[in-house]
């Protein structure tokens, strides 16, 4: 088959799961979604802060409830500033606090719709709600004349798996985009690196997707395939916290604390296997998490240690495609 | 004269994935070709191997012996598919679909390239009387009205060879002389038509040559007449004349 032929397949069968969503009332649910959090974003404002520090300076600033906060005679003399303002929410009826400026926290708002909305519960609910495309797609009655065309069967497989990325991805994009355009017309704050996450979105899904996708070659079963990947993901980010844990509490304790043949398997598993751990650090990293959250592992400490997401998302990326081989391969040798 | 289908010495065996591992040997040593231009009936009892011989031909199983080729072509080259129609006998389309969506989709599928695809399913939605239903989803359609669609839907490349699995099954009379029609013209065209229907009387007006499928072997392949003179009049409380006296025998030897 030539790649024309390929493409057009893939263009078909990512229209066809479009439409299979829009059937299922999957893309009015995830549009929903988008739309409210954008709705929220819209309705968020800052007031009343003061900026902690130029671009590029360490902040240097008092918290609003520190005791010498409150002594304007001691603010004056040492030139300290103490962090003020709030962030405004449902236009102006829910009102927080800042323990900064307002970049700070802009930050923070993008840190929870991403790591706490997209990136965790939207993750696994449009794993959930994805999970029964493929199990319907393979069945002997749906499939059989789609067998019969010329279209090998890997295409078909492939084409029906990246139609449901290219689906996530519009989703993940209309979300992120329209967060982003809301919260920077409303404050003027516009952080470029939120968009990054799109992307991360997008990986962490097609990651654990592809084993629905295996499952569902496997077993043709929705249940299957829903169950299956929410507990290899729970697996897969257990191992990758492992691993991490076992990297860092290792320099604290004694070079004889673990033996090298956990530490020696530990490591092989964590380099199998995709590592959602890490894009969650990652997020976490290029959103400035540390400044408002207590972090699972210190980024910089890890660096130091010789982790590489670079290489993280390579390996990760390298266990997508094995298990999509495979579920080509099982595919093909299926008789129908 | 050219042939469209050979089966030579074909064996198919499936193996279950699960333990205790079983087997089923659904085709054993089946020999027949099928020319250019024939309509070719495939009969025979339940679970005597009809539909595995249409898998095995359209690459849907692989045949665990023999050799099989398809237009001339090995197995394997899938190009030759661009020239096949195929309806399953209990084909589940997907519902959210109008019949035009899924006449563009699936001409798609088989390299039909979009504007003649369109142009074609327009015609075919026409003919087969649900243009008027074209852009409702076909989940509201009756089996009827979903028959009638899948035999559009094979026809959407225009294939030199179609193949119909109980094509009939649900249609009604206008339907099942639409049938006949098509398969006249595919005739009249010079192409080839493989029909696997119980309706014996159907494949008795419609097929050229028969091939009778028992036990996963060709009992016998040949014109129907000469089916009716080898095995004579048959007082078989099973058959009511015709063809189907012809195919007592068999019949009565799978219930035995």
């Amino acid at each position: 088959m030539t790649l024309s032929a390929t493409l057009r397949t893939f263009v078909w069968l990512a229209r066809d799961t479009f439409r299979q969503a829009r059937a299922g009332g999957i893309l009015w649910i995830l549009l929903a979604i988008s739309g409210l959090a954008t709705v929220v974003c819209a309705s968020a404002s800052i007031v009343g802060d003061v900026p902690l520090a130029a671009p590029g300076e360490t902040p240097d600033f008092l918290p609003r409830n520190d005791r010498d906060a409150h002594d304007p005679a001691k603010l004056k003399s040492s030139g300290v500033v103490v962090a003020s303002g709030e962030l405004r929410l449902a236009f102006g009826m829910i009102r927080i606090p800042l323990n900064r400026d307002s970049h700070s926290a802009v930050h923070f708002l993008e840190l929870i719709l991403a790591g706490g909305v997209a990136d965790t519960l939207g993750l696994l609910l449009t794993l959930i709600w994805t999970a029964g495309f493929l199990p319907g797609f393979l069945d002997t009655r749906a499939i059989t004349v789609l067998l019969a065309k010329p279209v090998p069967r890997w295409s078909l497989l492939i084409g029906k798996y990246v139609g449901v990325l290219a689906f996530v991805f519009a989703n993940a994009t209309l979300f992120v985009v329209g967060t982003w355009l809301a919260i920077g017309l409303r404050t003027g704050i516009w952080d470029a690196a939120y968009l990054y996450t799109i992307v991360l979105l997008v990986l962490h899904f097609a990651m654990f997707f592809s084993v629905s996708t295996l499952l569902a070659v496997c077993f043709r079963s929705t249940v299957v395939c829903v169950f299956g990947s929410i507990v290899f993901w729970l697996l897969a980010w257990s191992i990758n916290y492992g691993r991490h844990a076992l990297v860092v509490a290792s320099d604290a304790l004694s070079p004889d604390g673990f033996s090298s043949g956990l530490s020696w398997l530990t490591d092989l598993v964590y380099w199998v296997l995709p590592k959602p751990a890490d894009m969650s650090l990652l997020l976490s990293h290029s959103l400035s998490a540390d400044a408002h959250f207590g972090q699972l592992f210190d980024f910089a400490k890890l660096s130091a240690s010789g982790f590489s997401i670079t290489l993280s998302i390579a390996s990760s990326l390298l266990f997508t495609l094995a298990v999509l081989v495979v579920s080509a391969r099982r595919l093909a040798a299926t008789d129908y | 004269m050219a042939l469209v289908a050979e089966f030579d010495n074909v064996t198919k065996v499936y193996r279950s994935a699960s333990w205790p591992r079983r087997e089923v040997r659904a085709l054993n040593g089946v020999t027949l070709e099928i020319k250019t231009g024939e309509i070719f009936g495939v009969v025979g009892p339940n679970r005597a191997g009809k539909t595995t011989l249409i898998k095995v031909l359209l690459s849907m199983c692989r045949p665990t012996d023999g050799r099989v080729r398809r237009l001339g072509g090995p197995l394997w080259d899938r190009s030759t598919l661009a020239r096949v129609g195929y309806v399953h006998e209990s084909q589940a389309f997907p519902n959210y679909l109008s019949a035009t969506q899924l006449l563009e989709y699936y001409g798609a599928l088989a390299f039909v390239p979009g504007p003649l695809a369109r142009r074609r399913g327009g015609a075919l939605l026409e003919r087969f009387g649900l243009a008027d239903r074209a852009h409702e989803p076909i989940r509201r359609f009756s089996k009827g009205m979903l028959q009638r669609l899948a035999l559009a839907q094979a026809l959407i490349n225009d294939p030199v060879l179609l193949v119909l699995d109980e094509p009939s099954e649900g249609m009604d009379l206008v339907a099942r002389r639409l049938l006949d029609d098509v398969l006249g013209e595919r005739k009249a065209l010079g192409h080839s038509a493989i029909l696997i229907s119980h309706a014996l009387d159907e494949v008795e007006r419609r097929c050229d040559r028969v091939a009778v499928i028992r036990d996963g072997r060709a009992a016998f392949v040949g014109p129907v007449a000469e089916l009716a003179t080898e095995q004579g009049a048959s007082d078989s409380p099973f058959a009511r004349g015709g063809l189907e006296s012809a195919l007592a025998p068999y019949y009565e030897e799978a219930l035995a």
